[in-house]
């Protein structure tokens, strides 16, 4: 069985009314799962401390973002980035951000440990957070962490992340690391923030051919998706032969998140979760820990997390959403009235550049398993 | 965007009796292909490492020994830059030479090189990738004061502009891409379009007004 890692003052990660990383993403998935019948019992872990945040993050730049939390000024802010429209500054936002990196230290202690195998921490997965720099709704990057903590537990750990953002905090913190793989499918930063994630960035030094990066075209649909997934991720889990996955399962490449342009339905994250336990199972004995991440549409994130709840539980997929649930949330689902856990058949027109897209994206897997081939002799 | 902001400053320079060979050893050491050549305070030429190897090489008509002067193989007269050039010039001139280098000269001083990786530097950070940044693409109208009411608009968002490039879009119009401060480039965009701005990406639903 699945350790889950929650604590409700994962809640107090708030940036604001208008802004779109809400917790109450996160309150609208646990109740789902009650209301599927589930009996949530999270484990529940503590802050982690400054000291803990030195293992990922400059000094300097945890002061800063403790001292913006606890309402001081200070004119270096705006250089770690804080204070921005992406990042605001709000009081306790330092103290929630430790709560969250918390939750996901302790998934890695309990995997490090033998005490777990597969972990999935109900929050989490702030991919953005550089070792300098606020970004990108993120402050304290909880998976590099974790991974921190694994790598420090002599494992070798593969980290997988398809949030619709390339995850460049993560790969930024182990750009030249010889024992951390890191994998990221992502929308082309010609279109999408951050603008990184080329195959060209595949690490520097030890860490050379271990940072690979697949970017998408905008539009691209799920099996165009998943053929890049699969084509990438099985040779080089192969190469690297990881002892733990650490995967970052932000929901915004769903078609319809606001904030992004790629096409994934329900269906195609159900798929892509049960591949990603599949090679859990293959390469590392199991262990798993699986965070959210990003997701910004409220009709949509809570159902595919909540998929994800179900899949490493191997739990059957209900087809229908709880009448309750949809009657509290009513106003945050908005119209036209939701019914099923997964998207009603043809959920979007279809894509005119299809095929044009799907050979692009081929070519781009091609590019990168040229590129890092030579490293992997 | 002047060369004087990308140059390298105080650049290392050989006189030129220095030998080929030491030459050689010093851009092997220092990891570089172009030094200056200086006379007294004068600058006299530039050797490359394509020089020395040529000069070097069997297969040349005329081989040089390794302890012949630089000033044998090195590459004169030499065309140079000025500190407040803007880098564009610089690069034309190294365009139109195809050359890989162009020493700054201020008044007969060397006080700096530009090289072609300089060059494609500056043009990454043009283009602004340099930060986490979302992109967003407007056609303006090309009249006076479009830019300006774009660029306010994003400045009440308090959001940070980190580049942006403009070239022309058929007769009157221009496109203006903007690598901006934000993931929420949407929101952005709907306000933009609200304003009247033909965005182009990201791709936005009818505007709202
Ligand atoms: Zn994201």
């Amino acid at each position: 069985m699945p350790k889950v890692v929650h604590h409700p003052a994962y809640g107090r990660y708030d940036l604001g009314p208008e802004h779109p990383f809400s917790p109450g993403r996160i309150d609208m998935v646990l109740d789902l799962l009650r209301e599927l019948g589930i009996a949530l019992d999270p484990v529940a872990a503590t802050p982690v401390t400054i000291e803990n945040l030195l293992a990922v993050h400059a000094e300097d730049y945890v002061r800063a973002v403790e001292a913006a939390s606890a309402g001081e000024a200070g004119a270096e802010q705006a250089s770690f980035g804080l204070g921005t429209a992406d990042n605001p500054i709000v009081p306790g936002m330092g103290e929630a951000a430790r709560w969250l990196a918390g939750g996901t230290l302790h998934g890695a202690r309990m995997i490090a440990a033998g005490d777990a195998e597969l972990v999935l921490q109900l929050g989490g997965g702030f991919h953005h957070a550089r070792h300098r720099l606020a970004s990108g709704f993120c402050l304290y990057n909880d998976l590099a962490l974790a991974i921190r903590h694994l790598v420090s537990q002599r494992k070798r750990v593969a980290y997988l992340d398809v949030d619709v953002h390339h995850g460049d905090g993560v790969q930024e913190i182990f750009y030249t690391d010889e024992d951390v793989l890191t994998l990221s499918f992502h929308e082309s930063g010609e279109y999408l923030f951050p603008g990184t994630g080329w195959p060209h960035e595949l690490g520097q030094g030890m860490g050379r051919g271990l940072k690979l990066n697949v970017p998408l075209e905008p539009f691209t649909e799920g099996d165009s998706y998943f053929s890049a997934l699969e084509r990438v991720s099985v040779p080089a889990l192969d190469f690297f032969r990881p002892d733990v996955l650490v995967v970052q399962c932000g929901a915004d490449a769903h078609h319809l998140d606001p904030l992004a342009d790629l096409m994934l339905t329900t269906q195609d994250f159900e798929r892509i979760f049960r591949f990603i336990l599949r090679l859990a199972g293959e390469y590392t004995g199991g262990r798993a820990l699986f965070t959210l991440g990003g997701g910004y549409s409220m009709r949509v994130t809570p159902r595919v997390w909540a998929i994800l709840y179900l899949v490493l539980h191997g739990l059957p997929i209900p087809e229908a959403l709880p009448a309750a649930w949809l009657e509290r949330w009513r106003d945050r689902l908005g119209s036209p009235s939701l019914s099923t856990l997964h998207d009603g058949a043809e959920p979007y027109p279809a894509v005119p550049r299809r095929g044009e897209i799907t050979r692009q994206n081929a070519m781009m897997v091609d590019r990168l398993l040229d590129a890092v081939a030579r490293y992997w002799l | 965007m002047l060369v004087r902001e990308i140059m390298h400053a105080d650049p290392v320079s050989i006189g030129p009796d220095t030998p080929i060979e030491r030459a050689a050893a010093m851009m092997r050491e220092g990891n570089i292909r172009h030094l200056p050549v200086v006379e007294g305070d004068r600058l006299v030429g530039v050797v490359t490492d394509r020089d020395l190897r040529l000069a070097t090489s069997s297969l040349s008509t005329r081989p040089s020994a390794p302890s012949a002067p630089v000033r044998e193989v090195m590459s004169h007269p030499v065309e140079t830059t000025h500190p407040l050039d803007p880098i564009e010039v610089a690069a034309r001139v190294m365009r139109e030479l195809k050359i890989g280098c162009l020493p700054v000269l201020d008044g007969p001083r060397l006080v700096g090189i530009v090289t072609g990786v300089d060059i494609l530097d500056a043009l990454l950070q043009l283009t602004g990738v340099e930060r986490p940044s979302g992109r967003i693409e407007v056609r303006l109208v090309d009249q006076p004061g479009e830019l300006a009411r774009l660029t306010a608009l994003l400045g009440e968002q308090k959001l940070n502009i980190h580049s942006i490039l403009s070239y022309p879009d058929g007769e009157h119009r221009g496109r203006t891409v903007l690598r901006v401060g934000t993931m929420d480039v949407r929101a952005l965009a709907e306000r933009l379009c609200d304003a009247g701005f033909e965005v182009l990406w990201p791709s936005v639903q009818p505007c709202r007004r």
